[in-house]
């Protein structure tokens, strides 16, 4: 009995203690400091020293499991029995594919975020950037390969037609992202920047996610559910907007109105274009976000707006004689998407939505319209085999029908042309880290086009590779195809897809604050629509044209204090023989050079940021048809140079006040020339510059933000 | 003599629940007194892990991931790098998620992770100050609705009211009230919870002498 007590009454570690000690180091053989040794469900464990060792005393006995984690690395578990005396455990660590020090992708891509490290622009540089003012597609054209168009105010990417580069919502694609705009003048992005956390836009090379798109794909992506409760008011000097955002546990409401009427503003500032009545639209849009589950989320989008204008158009031949055109346009987007992971390696996506853009328009009171709805549902599932490779499956259905009707006068005769194109497509791609250096990403997309009754197989395929902690080199591969213009498919539905084959090589250098890179591109056209015999009315896909070139991209926030710029600059060779070109030529759209640099500095005494944008865009090509020498679309426009500026006030903590202006220097920028179709007495053939509406265009703004919490203001939204 | 034993048993059965208690106690009091007055990047290095460890042996109770996730941020306020900053901010940031799933009511978590947000914007306050300064404001006064008592959740609030005033060269009188009430709440907060945090008291204070 005496036994037994004084043997309960020991302390354990009389008969059982271990010494566990060893060295912790990364795969190369270089020491850990700092790592965290433990002993699996107990407390004895040690960090490791300068020099990697480690070694701790224990009084467990056993098998137990030796577990050690350092960040940046993976952690790492090991069975380990403990016998007394003196254990030794060295332990390599393998390095976390972490999203910081990782290879990536990034040939063709630039991606913006709020959060991730690695984005190239925030929404915030996006609505900040001088001259952009505040649309998403005018800050995207500081960016290389893009050819700055500024009569259209859309984007055109490396050699492509402005139709070539879409734009897609949580995934889900949008049938027309821009508002209507005057005959040359610009347009502007249906949406604002501040809805979206993040911009991926690609110039090339993208997933097999994304059909439909020749040129450039735009994938925004919709912010989660709102932070605070809270009232905001915009004054602008071209109209108002009241939004408001309501927040509950585990869902947000946000709501907004928009009123944006040119009409004063044009009072003030003579323009070129003879507005009848300049362009009134009145926009509402909603957001609805509910979390659902552990870590599901819903997230609902719609936006509606009418907008109308109407204006006189002078003939070219003769000025006096002037036509009426009067614009009234209808939209409506809306979209639903949601996400959940199913269990840790698989998870699940999915929307639908759907798009209805119409136009009316009068020419001398002649009524045309027309009519395009379409919705596009899809279903994605990702899953991780393992750490190091995850593949993603998905369906698509996208559904256009397009209606354009034109009443003839004389005859009193409605005409229309019209279709419908059901399109189907399946994707599947695959990732692969090979090591943390480098990344294979490789995919397919079949598509049954009903309309044509044709399937169609794309492949995709990039590599990156990181030979050092901070250069990377990437290269992309890929063919992509999508529907000829609405205005081509409709004279003739048995039109196959224009395609595309894209080849581009980029080496990217990031650090925290500084990003250069470089990229080379080839991009071969083929089944581009053209016209046969010069009539619109017979067409084929007997077209086809090549582009390359290369781009420079350089950013730094670091060099100078509070100071962010960056510049781009892309060179572009490209040719086509597509529409009624009589062989291959630039066409009209595409610029040799672009350059441009963003400048923005803050100055926290004066709480305020200054920004200005230089940009340079050599001199696009046109056909002069009184020239009976030299070749089609060899003749060029002057350069086109803008420097603008703006700047934003912060003079309480709830307002701001924006001001800015394009075109300081008031350069008279010509943009293309059009001539009459038809010579004139002498048999010349008159000529008219394109042209801005005006020198400059000027905006100012009030932002003021109302919310329980006084710290918070509308600079992120800017 | 045979009930006897089966009480002795009982007696050391319980003391080794006891015992196990204690040990918790002992050694989170221990590295709680080390992570506030850790020096240098290795002590606090150290003793972050050792609070870890504990944190992994005792995934019911929330106090180590919240002192492994101060330590954490400790360690990120030290750091020069941007990025460095952003893992030492990460690391912490999952611990207190955690510790927000085992006490989902409680103000001093809730409290540490706006203190998380806010070290954040000095990573890039030209870009992230917006952003973040906002954040970090809101979970301020989510911890202070959770626990008007709470005195670092109202000293960090009023720290995040005094660089938005100084920055808007403002009035300070709303921080410095913030900060007051902050230092009265030092001196009467109780909390049966021998292990629940301290810290804060100083730094009140020194916030208030721009006050005067």
């Amino acid at each position: 009995m005496k036994l037994l007590l004084a043997l309960l009454l020991l302390p354990v570690g009389v008969w059982a203690q271990t010494t566990v000690a060893g060295r912790v180091t990364d795969m190369q053989g270089q020491a850990i400091p700092g790592a965290n040794v433990v002993l699996k469900g107990t407390y004895d464990g040690a960090s490791t020293t300068a020099e990697g060792a480690y070694s701790f005393l224990t009084t467990e006995a056993g098998a137990h499991t030796l577990v050690v984690s350092f960040v940046g690395y993976q952690r790492y578990e090991q069975p380990v029995t403990l016998e007394g005396g003196i254990l030794a455990v060295d332990v390599r660590l393998a390095e976390e594919l972490n999203e910081l020090d990782a290879v990536v992708i990034s040939a063709g891509s630039f991606t913006a975020g709020e959060e991730n490290r690695r984005t190239i622009l925030k929404p915030l540089d996006i609505a900040m950037t001088a001259g952009a003012t505040a649309d998403i597609a005018g800050a995207l054209n500081t960016l290389p390969g893009t050819q700055k168009v500024g009569e259209t105010g859309r984007l055109f990417v490396r050699g492509g037609d402005g139709n070539e580069a879409r734009t897609f919502i949580d995934g889900m694609v949008v049938l027309d992202a821009y508002a209507p705009a005057a005959p040359n003048t610009p347009s502007r992005q249906r949406f604002s920047p501040f809805m979206f956390k993040g911009t991926s836009f690609s110039t090339g090379g993208y997933s097999a996610e994304y059909g439909q798109a020749l040129s450039s794909a735009l994938v925004l992506n919709s912010r989660d559910q709102a932070a605070q409760n809270q009232t905001d008011i915009g004054l602008m000097s071209v109209g108002v907007d009241v939004g408001h955002a309501q927040v509950w546990d585990r869902a947000s409401v946000v709501g907004k109105i928009q009123y944006t009427n040119i009409r004063p503003y044009y009072g003030l500032i003579d323009q070129e274009v003879d507005w009848k009545l300049p362009p009134v639209s009145l926009e509402g849009s909603g957001a609805y976000r509910q979390k659902v589950g552990r870590d599901g989320l819903l997230k609902v989008y719609g936006n509606y707006s009418t907008s109308d204008f109407s204006l006189y158009e002078a003939d070219i031949l003769d000025p006096t004689q002037k036509q009426l055109l009067e614009l009234d346009n209808r939209f409506a987007y809306g979209n639903a998407a949601y996400q959940q992971s199913l269990t840790d390696t698989w998870s699940l996506r999915g929307g639908f939505s759907y798009s209805l853009n119409e136009n009316n328009v009068k020419v001398d009171g002649a009524p045309a319209s027309e009519h395009e709805q379409g919705y596009h549902i899809k279903a994605v599932t990702e899953h991780s085999l393992n750490e190091s490779l995850e593949i993603r499956l998905g369906a698509e259905h996208i559904n256009r029908n397009y209606l354009a009707s034109q009443l003839e006068v004389a005859t009193q005769h409605v005409q229309s042309l019209s279709f419908d194109e059901p399109l189907t497509a399946v994707f599947a791609e695959g990732e692969w880290y090979a090591t943390t250096r480098w990344v294979t990403r490789a995919g397919v997309r079949t598509e049954y086009n009903a309309l044509t009754a044709r399937w169609s197989v794309d492949p995709r395929w990039s590599v990156a590779f990181k030979p050092s902690n901070k250069g990377q080199f990437s290269f992309a591969y890929g063919t992509f195809r999508q529907s000829p213009a609405n205005s081509l498919l409709r004279v003739d539905r048995q039109l196959t897809p224009e395609r595309a084959e894209h080849f581009i090589l980029n080496y990217q250098v990031l650090t925290d604050r500084k990003t250069f890179r470089v990229e080379a591109f080839y991009k071969k056209y083929r089944d581009l629509v053209k016209y046969e015999n010069g009539n619109p009315m017979t067409l084929s896909n007997r077209g086809n044209g090549y582009a390359q070139g290369i781009e420079l991209f350089w950013r730094d926030n670091q060099t100078i204090r509070n100071a962010d710029y960056w510049v781009s600059y892309s060179l572009l060779d490209t040719k086509r023989d597509y529409l009624d070109f009589p062989q291959a030529a630039v066409p009209y759209f595409a610029s040799r050079h672009n350059f441009s640099v963003v400048y923005k500095h803050f100055i926290p005494k004066l709480k305020s940021q200054l920004g200005a944008t230089y940009s340079f865009t050599s001199g696009r090509p046109y056909f002069n048809p009184n020239l009976t020498k030299g070749e089609f679309n060899s003749q060029r426009t002057p350069s086109f140079q803008d420097l603008s500026a703006n700047i934003a006030y912060l003079p309480k903590n709830w307002l701001i006040i924006y001001v800015s202006c394009t075109n300081l220097l008031g350069r008279d920028n010509i943009f293309n020339y059009e001539y009459s179709t038809t010579p004139n007495a002498s048999g010349e053939y008159v000529g008219r510059a394109v042209k801005q509406p005006a020198p400059r265009f000027a905006f100012i703004g009030v932002f003021i933000t109302i919310s329980k919490n006084k710290s918070v203001n509308q600079l992120p939204n800017l | 003599m045979k009930t006897k034993l089966i009480s002795f048993f009982l007696m050391i059965s319980l003391s080794t629940v006891a015992l196990a208690t204690d040990k918790y106690t002992e050694n989170m009091q221990k590295y709680i007194a080390q992570v506030y007055t850790a020096q240098t990047f290795e002590q606090l290095q150290s003793v972050t892990n050792a609070l870890d460890r504990i944190a992994q042996a005792e995934p019911t109770r929330w106090e180590p991931l919240y002192y492994s996730a101060f330590g954490n941020l400790m360690t990120a306020v030290r750091q020069q790098e941007g990025s460095k900053k952003d893992q030492y901010l990460d690391l912490a940031l999952a611990s207190i998620e955690k510790a927000k799933k085992l006490v989902p009511g409680e103000s001093e978590v809730i409290a540490l992770e706006g203190f998380v947000h806010m070290i954040r914007v000095t990573v890039d306050p030209a870009t992230r100050g917006q952003q973040f300064s906002g954040l970090a404001m809101q979970t301020f006064g989510k911890a202070v609705q959770l626990n008007p008592d709470n005195p670092r959740a109202l000293s960090l609030m009023a720290q995040m009211q005094m660089g938005t005033a100084r920055f808007f060269n403002a009035p300070v009188t709303e921080a410095c009230g913030t900060a007051k009430l902050a230092l009265e709440k030092f001196y009467s907060f109780t909390n049966d919870n021998l292990l629940a945090p301290r810290w804060g008291k100083e730094m009140t204070e020194e916030l208030l002498t721009s006050c005067k």
